[in-house]
């Protein structure tokens, strides 16, 4: 039972009789609340304080609580915390009573300077070290650890969203029993009472996600020498059970494997999307280390990446060569390579591949890696580890370490135990840490029914779930945010995570859960983890401390390679895939929710995703033959049957999808439970997956449904002639004569807006973005400007309407002149920089039926163009946000003047003077312009006006926006510049789309300082404008792409 | 003046002028009471008849829509209509340029065929006027309501104020505020001075004394002096002058809104001609669509007679040719001129997704008017001109809807192509506005004298003065 919001959710601070004074003290100490009174005691003290209390908390303010140990008055004090704590959350109304600034200011706190604190975000594949940015004590921007060897910076779509998910309305604020409102002190004492009458634990469950906390494991250890009968289980539906099975085989124990891109010439994906986000195990370093190698320099040996895949990943599609595989076939082809022979019955494209693949692996001496898929079966694992160590890969480009779970297990076989430990009535109390297995078990185990046999049942969640709604105890769970723990990173770099902010509505984490089973229940996680922070924090302990908070990280603790070097070769062992009859069925993490836990993430939700640019939907994704096979057309509903059980589901096709199978997105089709955003989003993957098919299963059968769903899809060209293409007009395509196109992509290259070479042609004709003649490039077979490419300067009016050299009249000094630099070589299309953007720029979310008419809000697009014969297309990416031209259409046609040019070149939004007429969005030809054509902005939800960020204008109904080059960072700097009276440094300024570009694809800075990395890469000749001859002339260029591939296959 | 004889001459019809063969605009055997009876007794009739209440109610409750329509804009955003990105502009652009074309056949009427001494004009001119007044009602909605936050959608006027900020000048949205406001406040002006005598003799045969208090206040104390009526003509040459300029400027800063844009389709030199004889186009049309059931019901055929229509028709040939022109052109350059921006929005334009609505614009505009106006048969046949005339103004509507809609869906980016899909909304204000337009013309129909009574009389037989004894100014005017 959820209490409504506007109750108020203090009274879980307060504890049963035995808590002391100094405890409350202690709890109290370093509280900082919203609101601030000039001292707790005095706001106590007053009568319309007691008057206030009584109505608000008649329980607590009885006149039988008097007695207790708490005395009266430090009894009061912690009503006035609470109080000051629930103006902290925003669940209640704004209190009637003056509101006074400091008297005291904190120490650190000075308004309007955020400030800066390094923790990690755990994840099931390794925790991403961040560095968050808060203000007044609001942490209000999450980034990579630009001083972690492994971030460096960086992040991904997940880690930035974390934020929201932090301040997610529809959090569980309460501990809850039976579905009423109850207290941690409560629970604690139920728990460790009756977890004393067991007989060392007998029939005490713990079931757990996937655990990357050193002291977590080691609480866990503790609790076992307690009760040794207890057990712990780890289970996700998500989960790495492929490698673990395949590494248990090979290695004798469970290794992680870390991969070293920049040093590989040539890299084979099997299944692995590596480049998609940190789903796949360290996503940051591999895909920088993959940028690195990709980037195009004269006298650099470019790699290049051959992926074998189902789903068409931004992997896929931005390697040189790609195999699209049903997953069954996935595992006969690594399994072929492995052997050293061509798989039987391939055709002879798949011939051509595997043989140009196998003699550059085989040529590469070692500089060349095969990357198994988390998604993919243990056996392409086993022959993933038999290629390193035949190519001599191991210890070069891939080592072999132990685990980042510091108790790696087959998660599976796991929960197959103990569900079956449930029906057999064996367990008393399960006590579930951060899982949902009423939602996402497979269905063949009968969880729920199992569940109903189990006679207490404990959820610790941040929101009252599927499974928590029929637990009998709900605790509330604290975000990573607002507690303290640590964690393993996927170099095995442990970090510690320290809370921003005063948990929001209590909440407890699974350390104080196991805690409560121990000799000193009331220790806090942050006691626990210092604790055991000694064993691996070496040297003096209080300085060690300080900077592993400081830094994020600790020294010395990441893994290196494990004893047992490649490992013994257990491909013979290795099951072949099975025979596989009717249509495959795949099921994937979702690129954007994940496994369902961002479910309630609007960011997420919204965000389209990679390739396939979807919002607020999954769809059954096939190819163009299976779906003409089944007589579907898109957003047909589509009946998938699997063992007996059905799903009813959108068909959508993308290019580049293996026939003959389907995939399918996890994570969806959630009901309330999954809060106000995430309910009724598209369709449950789970209902049809089995303990056998985590991965991939076959035999199954789709069949059309009547009615028609329209998928919310942000870019149209994919919906609009696709669909018809599979269905009417595969033998005559409307537009193409030659093959079945998209006529988007084939348009944005006749319009070279995507501009690409092979190495060959780039080292014959350097310049060839801009004369053409390259396979990517059609500047010379379509004139679409008389003039050719760019307008010659005497063909305007105005020939130096744009003067670079522009002098400030105040300093003399020469301005600066902002502009961007896009590479489109290391641009993966991982849609980091998007969400960057959201939590940047207070970017509102619309919802699905504002996105199928096309008005998401997102400043930054991904634009993906799919290239050539849609069976086996190319795909680019191209990210696209306001150009700043200088030469911009929408200034000159804003009848109000509310879009103007700065003097250093900024094209700006003046938000209050708009009065919304949209002739700038008309006349502005890349259309990144954005129009809150209703109320987007959240002006009500209370817990988001703390994630805003205060230098940033949150929008209202009626008025444009779009990119700002992020002019607020752009203006601190400048502020700081000038108080040490200097220039801006190159670099200094930091775009949030930049900052998280896991590929550093994106630079920003100041054209006019030719030293500058921006002007360097402009003077590039590989650098063009997109849209040239329409003489806008953009302040954002891209850096034409090089491509690498084989020779025998381009 | 029939012959005797195998050779009958075929014109027998009272109504054609022997001496030209053209039909008379005005039937023989009306003299100045018989006029002025007929007109004001329109207007000054205790008998309303029932029809004109149905009419207003009609009227009245469509035109709710507007107002329904417009307080569910101004509660939640113009996000209730189907306006997006791309496509930023629709329904209320479309209706607004609509609208305004609409109204330019009262003025055309009113001042060019004034200058070019075109008598025939007289019965129509008035109520053509008002058409012009209500289409420039209708049409100036949409663009203050069209605007995101339309409580601010005074800033685009250049008033004073303490920020010193003004509009931005190049902006022809900037442009369209002077062009529309001059053009609405010149038509009101022309309009009330034209019916400055006849209100002088409604007062005078007014029995109520509130219409005569009306009236009386109405005609600015008019008496019919040789004063009045040499200044009453100078200054209507004067507004003739002042308005003539406005026909053709008005829908070229108009055409500007899209000609100055940078997108293909509008990007376009041909635009203001092309602009103006299809206001004049849809405006002709319009003004057959109120005549028509006018003159059946006020049983006003004698004065509105088919030299009227006749005229109209062949005016609506003419214009209809230059749009077809520019239609053609259109094409032609996105030929000629090699670009593959024109190329790709013409290509898209005819058979993309929204091919449809191109060629129902075809077919309405083109193909139907151009080939069947040509015969004088037709012409002349009022009910073929009745549903010719809302042809054509599907066909004007379409040809906006074209222009704004199917050059914005698909522009220069691909990745950013969307398509429009109009509301509920759309539909209810489109609709309300013609509700709105209705509900004003059936008030002036009945309150106000909606064929000039003066200048009427002034082109009966009776005003051809004999020698001797003759007015120089009826003179003047009769040899006119």
């Amino acid at each position: 039972m959820k209490v409504p919001a506007g109750q108020p959710v203090v009274v879980t601070q307060i504890a049963p009789a035995k808590m002391t004074l100094a405890e409350v003290r202690a709890k109290l100490d370093g509280k900082t609340g919203r609101r601030f009174w000039k001292n707790l005691d005095e706001l106590a003290e007053t009568p319309a304080f007691h008057e206030l209390m009584r109505e608000e908390f008649p329980r607590q303010a009885g006149a039988n609580e008097w007695v207790d140990a708490v005395s009266r008055r430090g009894f009061l004090k912690v009503m006035g915390a609470s109080l000051a704590m629930a103006g902290l959350a925003g669940c209640t109304k704004q209190p009637d009573e003056a509101i006074f600034p400091y008297i005291k200011q904190p120490e650190d706190l000075v308004l309007g300077k955020p400030m800066y604190f390094a923790t990690a975000y755990p994840f099931p594949t390794g925790a991403i070290p961040v560095l968050v940015k808060s203000d007044s004590f609001r942490p209000i921007k999450v980034d990579g650890n630009p001083e972690h060897p492994m971030t460096k910076g960086k992040s991904d779509v997940f880690t930035q969203a974390t934020l929201l998910d932090l301040y997610d309305p529809d959090r569980s604020q309460h501990v809850l029993h039976r579905g009423q409102v109850s207290s941690w002190g409560e629970f604690q004492q139920a728990f460790a009472t009756a977890a004393k009458k067991t007989s060392g634990g007998q029939g005490i469950y713990f079931l757990s996600e996937t655990i990357t906390s050193p002291t977590l494991a080691a609480q866990w250890k503790q609790v076992q020498a307690a009760y040794p009968q207890a057990k712990l289980i780890q289970w996700e539906p998500v989960n790495q059970d492929s490698s673990r099975a395949a590494s248990k085989a090979a290695f004798g124990s469970y290794t992680d494997a870390q991969y070293k891109l920049e040093e590989a010439d040539i890299i084979l994906s099997l299944d692995a999307d590596f480049l998609g986000g940190i789903g796949h195990p360290g996503f940051l370093p591999l895909a920088a280390g993959y940028a690195e190698r990709h980037r195009y320099e004269e006298g650099k040996t470019m790699n290049r990446l051959y992926v074998v895949e189902t789903m068409p990943t931004v992997t896929g599609f931005k390697a040189e060569h790609r195999l699209a595989l049903k997953p069954s076939e996935i595992t006969t082809f690594a399994l072929a390579l492995a052997n050293g022979a061509a798989p039987q019955g391939a055709t002879a494209e798949q011939q051509k591949f595997f043989a140009a693949l196998s003699s550059d692996l085989k040529n590469s001496g070692g500089k060349c890696v095969v990357i198994p898929g988390e998604q993919a079966s243990a056996a392409v694992h086993a022959a993933a580890y038999a290629l390193n160590s035949a190519l001599g890969a191991v210890g070069r480009t891939v080592i072999y370490t132990e685990t980042v779970n510091p108790m790696p297990s087959e998660q599976v076989a796991d929960l197959k135990s103990l569900v079956a430990d449930m029906k057999a009535g064996k367990v008393q109390w399960l006590v579930m840490l951060g899982v949902n297995p009423i939602y996402s078990a497979p269905w063949d185990l009968g969880f729920r029914d199992a569940f109903a046999n189990v006679p207490v049942t404990v959820q610790l969640a941040s929101q009252v779930d599927e499974t928590g709604a029929i637990s009998n105890w709900h605790i509330n769970k604290t975000h990573y945010l607002e507690s303290w723990s640590d964690v393993r990173a996927y170099d095995g770099t442990i970090s510690i995570i320290q809370p921003m902010i005063d948990p929001m509505y209590g909440g407890k984490s699974s350390h104080d859960v196991l805690q409560a089973l121990l000799a000193d229940p009331q220790q806090s996680a942050y006691d626990v983890v210092v604790a055991n922070a000694k064993t691996y924090i070496k040297g003096d302990f209080a300085a060690g401390w300080r900077k592993a908070l400081h830094d994020g990280w600790v020294e010395g603790t990441a893994f290196t390679a494990k004893a047992g070097g490649a490992g013994k070769n257990a491909v013979a062992s290795s099951p072949a895939a099975a025979a596989t009859s009717g249509l495959e069925v795949s099921f994937r993490p979702d690129p954007s929710i994940y496994d369902g836990r961002f479910a309630n993430v609007g960011w997420l939700q919204e965000l389209p995703k990679q390739v396939t640019n979807l919002s607020w939907d999954n769809a059954a994704i096939m190819s163009l033959n299976t779906l003409a096979d089944l007589k579907l057309d898109e957003s047909d509903p589509v009946k998938i049957s699997l063992n007996g059980r059905e799903v009813i589901a959108p068909a959508m096709m993308i290019p580049g999808h293996p026939d003959g199978v389907i995939t399918v997105h996890l994570g969806f089709g959630r009901g309330v439970e999954a809060g106000r955003v995430g309910q009724g989003v598209g369709f449950d993957a789970y209902q049809i997956r089995t303990t056998d098919g985590l991965l991939s299963v076959s035999g199954a059968t789709a069949k059309k449904v009547p009615g028609t769903y329209d998928l919310c899809i942000t870019k149209v060209h994919n919906i609009e002639h696709r669909g018809s293409f599979a269905q009417h007009d595969l033998e005559k395509p409307l537009y193409d004569k030659e093959g079945v196109y998209s006529l988007a992509g084939h348009e944005a290259e006749e319009r070279s807006i995507i501009r690409y070479a092979t190495l060959d042609e780039v080292k014959k004709n350097p310049n060839f973005a801009h004369e053409g003649g390259a396979s990517g490039t059609l500047i010379d077979k379509v004139g679409y400007s008389p003039q050719g490419e760019t307008i010659p300067k005497s063909n305007s009016f105005f020939p130096d309407a744009w003067n670079y050299e522009k002098q400030d009249p105040s300093t003399l000094k020469i301005q600066n002149a902002w502009g961007m630099a896009i590479d489109l070589n290391s641009c993966i299309g991982c849609n980091a920089c998007i969400v960057s953007c959201y939590a940047e720029n207070n970017i509102p979310v619309v919802g699905r039926e504002q996105v199928k008419v096309g008005r998401n809000m997102q400043w930054l697009r991904i634009d993906t163009y799919f290239e050539g014969d849609l069976h086996a297309p190319k795909a680019h990416f191209q990210p696209m946000a306001c150009q700043h031209c200088e030469n911009a259409g929408c200034e000159q046609v804003c009848p109000v003047g509310a879009t103007v040019h700065t003097p250093e070149g900024l094209n700006t939004m003046v938000y209050n003077r708009c009065v919304g007429t949209r002739y700038c969005s008309n006349n502005c030809p890349y259309k990144v312009r954005r129009f809150n054509f209703l109320l987007y902005s959240d002006y009500d939800t209370e817990s988001l006006k703390f994630m805003r960020n205060p230098d940033v204008s949150v929008r209202s109904r009626g008025v444009m926006e779009k990119c700002s080059y992020c002019v607020q960072r752009i203006e601190a700097a400048k502020i700081i510049a000038d108080k040490e009276n200097r220039e801006i440094r190159d670099g200094e300024i930091v775009t949030a789309c930049q900052q998280a570009c896991p590929t550093s694809a994106i630079t920003f800075g100041n054209i006019n300082d030719k030293a500058s990395k921006v002007a360097k890469l402009k003077a590039e000749e590989r650098d063009y404008q997109v849209l040239a001859d329409l003489a806008f002339r953009p302040r954002t260029t891209y850096t034409a792409g090089v491509i690498n591939p084989h020779p025998e296959l381009a | 003046m029939a012959t005797k004889g195998p050779m009958q001459d075929p014109i027998v019809d009272p109504m054609i002028d022997p001496r030209t063969g053209e039909y008379a605009v005005i039937a023989p055997g009306h003299n100045f009471k018989s006029v002025t009876q007929k007109i004001a007794g329109i207007v000054l009739t205790s008998n309303t008849p029932l029809g004109w209440f149905f009419g207003l109610m009609v009227g009245g409750g469509v035109a709710m829509g507007v107002v329904i329509g417009c307080t569910w804009l101004f509660l939640k955003g113009v996000g209730i209509w189907g306006v997006t990105i791309p496509g930023a502009w629709g329904f209320a652009i479309i209706n607004f340029v609509w609208w305004i074309g609409i109204g330019h056949a009262g003025t055309l009427i009113s001042a060019i065929l004034l200058l070019f001494k075109q008598t025939w004009r007289n019965s129509i001119n008035r109520f053509a006027e008002a058409m012009t007044i209500f289409a420039v009602v209708c049409a100036g909605t949409f663009p203050l309501i069209h605007v995101g936050r339309p409580w601010l959608a005074y800033w685009l006027f250049p008033y004073p104020n303490t920020m010193n900020v003004w509009p931005q000048f190049r902006s022809p949205l900037a442009w369209d505020v002077f062009a529309v406001s001059t053009y609405a406040s010149i038509s009101i002006v022309f309009w009330y001075m034209g019916m400055i005598p006849d209100f002088g003799t409604l007062r005078d045969r007014a029995t109520m004394p509130l219409a005569k208090y009306f009236y009386g206040i109405l005609s600015l104390g008019w008496r019919g002096s040789t004063r009045h009526w040499i200044r009453y003509e100078s200054a209507s040459l004067l507004l003739a002058g002042l308005s003539t300029p406005l026909v053709l400027s008005v829908h070229t800063v108009i055409s500007f809104d899209f000609a100055v844009a940078a997108l293909a389709g509008w990007h376009t030199t041909i635009f203001p001609p092309y602009f103006v004889a299809g206001a004049i186009y849809s405006g002709f049309a319009m003004v057959i669509t109120l005549a028509i059931p006018i003159r059946k019901f006020y049983h006003l055929e004698d004065l509105v007679t088919l030299r009227h229509l006749d005229n109209m028709a062949k005016v609506m040939l003419g214009t209809g040719l230059i749009v077809a022109y520019g239609y053609g052109m259109e094409v032609f350059m996105a030929w000629y001129s090699a670009s593959h921006w024109e190329f790709f929005m013409m290509w898209n334009r005819m058979f993309g997704p929204m091919g449809w609505a191109y060629w129902i614009l075809i077919l309405t505009n083109i193909t139907i008017p151009l080939t069947t106006l040509w015969s004088r048969k037709l012409r002349v046949n009022v009910t073929y001109l009745f549903l010719l005339s809302f042809v054509i103004n599907t066909g004007m509507w379409f040809e906006r809807f074209v222009i704004v809609v199917t050059s914005l869906y698909r522009d220069y980016l691909p990745s950013s192509w969307g398509t429009y899909r109009a509301t509920k909304w759309d539909y209810m204000i489109y609709v309300g506005t013609m509700g709105l337009f209705t509900f004003l013309f059936f008030l002036f129909v009945r309150f106000l004298p909606m064929i000039p009574m003066s200048e009427i009389r002034m082109m009966l037989p009776q005003t051809k003065i004999t020698r001797g004894g003759a007015d120089a100014e009826t003179v003047s005017k009769e040899t006119a």
